[in-house]
């Protein structure tokens, strides 16, 4: 008999712009946070996943006092990585191969190197883009956006929307790093970064970390939470790697959503039309409007009009990054919005809640790697 | 509204050196050391290849070779950069932008735009090689062609 793997708890660490703790603690008290939300012990884990570089399995499972079987390391970065994670613990449960797996990534944004280092230690960028100041994910997005806005006929003010909508959710969501709304003109008055980009516009800074527990269905239902079944779920590779991939793709409005998006929808048995809360990888707007686009949410160019229009938002079609997604509520990439959609679908956000959210697509991106999850209600 | 009249306004370029001899990238730098522009090909296939790579995937055991190329293209994108992230900072704004290569099809340089017009670009305009000489190096930097009217960049 095949086994299914659900999702049996989550957890966050403390976070915030910059907290004073190392990166280890953080990891390891989002994992105490993922265990006891399961209601298990270190004990009853026998594998670990993690996209995080740093701290180590080895690290983690010796702080925590896990004693692994499995292992398991998608090598994707920021963004995909933390959904493959999850892809992989799912397929070692499955197989067998584990029976409870923790998925933990941590990031520490405000710390030396930032968010630029991992792409200024790639001696072939530092070497021949930098030179040029093709340097800082903003000014990459910002080319894409210009792209999109010339391909699509979009007016560069238009691009407020994706910003003002994740901003309303943050505002219901306890522990948001931007709780305060933002209107359309106050979008337009948030400094400029790199045209069409402005602040509002990317992601925030932080510390903190996020962990996951994947087990089997039948273990799950025993637990107290509602376990979240795992419906659907691809990682996929797009065009050139990642050192090259924001200026040699050929297509500079569209991500790998566009060819992991249907897998997952199709392993699910589901698709667009039946999502009912989408958690998508905002490290810019630009990011979240094209990976909805490929998605099949709206049609293509029609992004940033579908959430201007507020169906995005509390009470509209489909409620996209419910806790504030990146630009709003932490930017511990892709872990979080993996814990939102298990909130979510547990019913528990409160003010932020989707009323009768059954299903939940979590996508994200790392260059042109990219990881799509359908999770849903156990059904 | 948009303004027609040419402003005077000379954006600075980034003031950054490659901080290392990296071999796969030499001949690049070599080429517009000498004012020209250089991209590796597969002597089997013809492809070009950028950014530059062991092999070319048609499977030959040819490694690529560098050729010089004309040194003119089209705006793919672009983007005004505002604020600096590179470690040494940078005056601002300046416009980094990426060209399509008229004679090396699937090759999108990374650049930035000078002289006249160059603050205010249009994509699918043609630009033309005006490499900047700095302390350190040599940008092969571009500047706008003297017919401005937009075309749609070579298909990648």
């Amino acid at each position: 008999m095949t086994r299914t793997a659900a999702i049996a708890g989550v957890g966050e660490s403390e976070f915030g712009r910059s907290v004073d703790r190392p990166i280890t603690h953080l990891v390891t008290d989002a994992c105490r946070a993922a265990l006891a939300d399961a209601d298990i012990t270190p004990a009853d884990v026998d594998g670990v996943v993690t996209a995080a570089a740093h701290p180590g399995p080895d690290d983690v499972c010796a702080a925590l006092g896990i004693t692994r079987t499995f292992t398991g390391a998608p090598g994707i970065p920021a963004g995909a990585g933390p959904l493959a994670a999850v892809e992989v613990a799912r397929a070692a449960v499955e197989s067998g191969r584990a029976t409870t797996v923790l998925v933990y990534y941590g990031y520490a944004g405000s710390k030396p190197g930032g968010p630029y280092g991992f792409h200024a230690q790639d001696p072939v960028k530092a070497s021949y883009e930098m030179p040029f100041g093709w340097y800082g994910q903003p000014v990459y997005f910002a080319a894409w956006a210009h792209r999109y806005c010339h391909v699509y006929g979009v007016d560069p003010d238009e691009l407020g929307s994706v910003a003002v909508a994740n901003r309303v959710w943050a505002a219901l969501t306890p522990g948001a790093q931007r709780p305060a709304p933002l209107s359309a003109e106050q979008y337009l008055e948030s400094p400029m970064i790199a045209e069409p980009l402005r602040a509002a516009d990317c992601c925030l800074i932080t510390d903190g970390a996020g962990a996951v527990v994947v087990t089997t269905v039948e273990r799950a239902r025993d637990l107290p939470g509602a376990p979240v079944l795992v419906a659907g779920s691809s990682t996929v590779a797009v065009g050139p790697p990642m050192t090259s991939f924001f200026t040699q793709n050929a297509d500079l409005c569209s991500f790998g959503s566009a060819v992991s998006g249907p897998r997952a929808f199709a392993e699910a048995g589901l698709g667009p039309a039946d999502i009912d809360v989408a958690e998508i990888y905002d490290c810019f707007s630009i990011s979240q409007a094209v990976q909805f686009e490929d998605l099949g949410f709206c049609g293509r160019g029609e992004a940033f009009a579908f959430h201007a229009e507020g169906h995005t938002q509390p009470g509209g079609r489909l409620p996209v990054n419910t806790h504030g997604g990146h630009l709003a509520y932490a930017y511990i990439p892709g872990i979080v919005h993996v814990i939102e959609a298990v909130r979510q679908l547990r019913g528990i956000r409160g003010p932020a809640q989707v009323d009768g959210a059954a299903t939940a697509l979590v996508a994200a991106l790392a260059g042109g790697e990219h990881s799509t999850l359908i999770l849903t209600e156990d059904r | 509204m948009i303004d027609t009249t040419e402003s005077e306004t000379q954006y600075a370029v980034p003031d950054f050196a490659p901080p290392a001899e990296l071999p796969e990238l030499q001949p690049f730098w070599d080429a517009t050391a000498r004012g020209e522009l250089a991209f590796p090909r597969c002597p089997d296939c013809a492809r070009w290849h950028w950014y530059p790579g062991p092999a070319c995937p048609c499977g030959t055991a040819t490694e690529p070779q560098w050729q010089p190329v004309a040194g003119t293209g089209v705006i793919h994108t672009f983007s005004r950069v505002h604020r600096a992230f590179l470690p040494s900072g940078s005056p601002v704004p300046y416009v980094v932008a990426l060209v399509d290569i008229d004679d090396a099809p699937g090759v999108r340089l990374v650049t930035n735009l000078v002289g006249p017009g160059a603050d205010d670009p249009r994509i699918g305009q043609p630009v033309v090689l005006s490499p900047t000489e700095l302390a350190t190096h040599t940008l092969p930097t571009f500047a706008l062609a003297e017919d401005r009217t937009t075309r749609e960049s070579a298909p990648s």
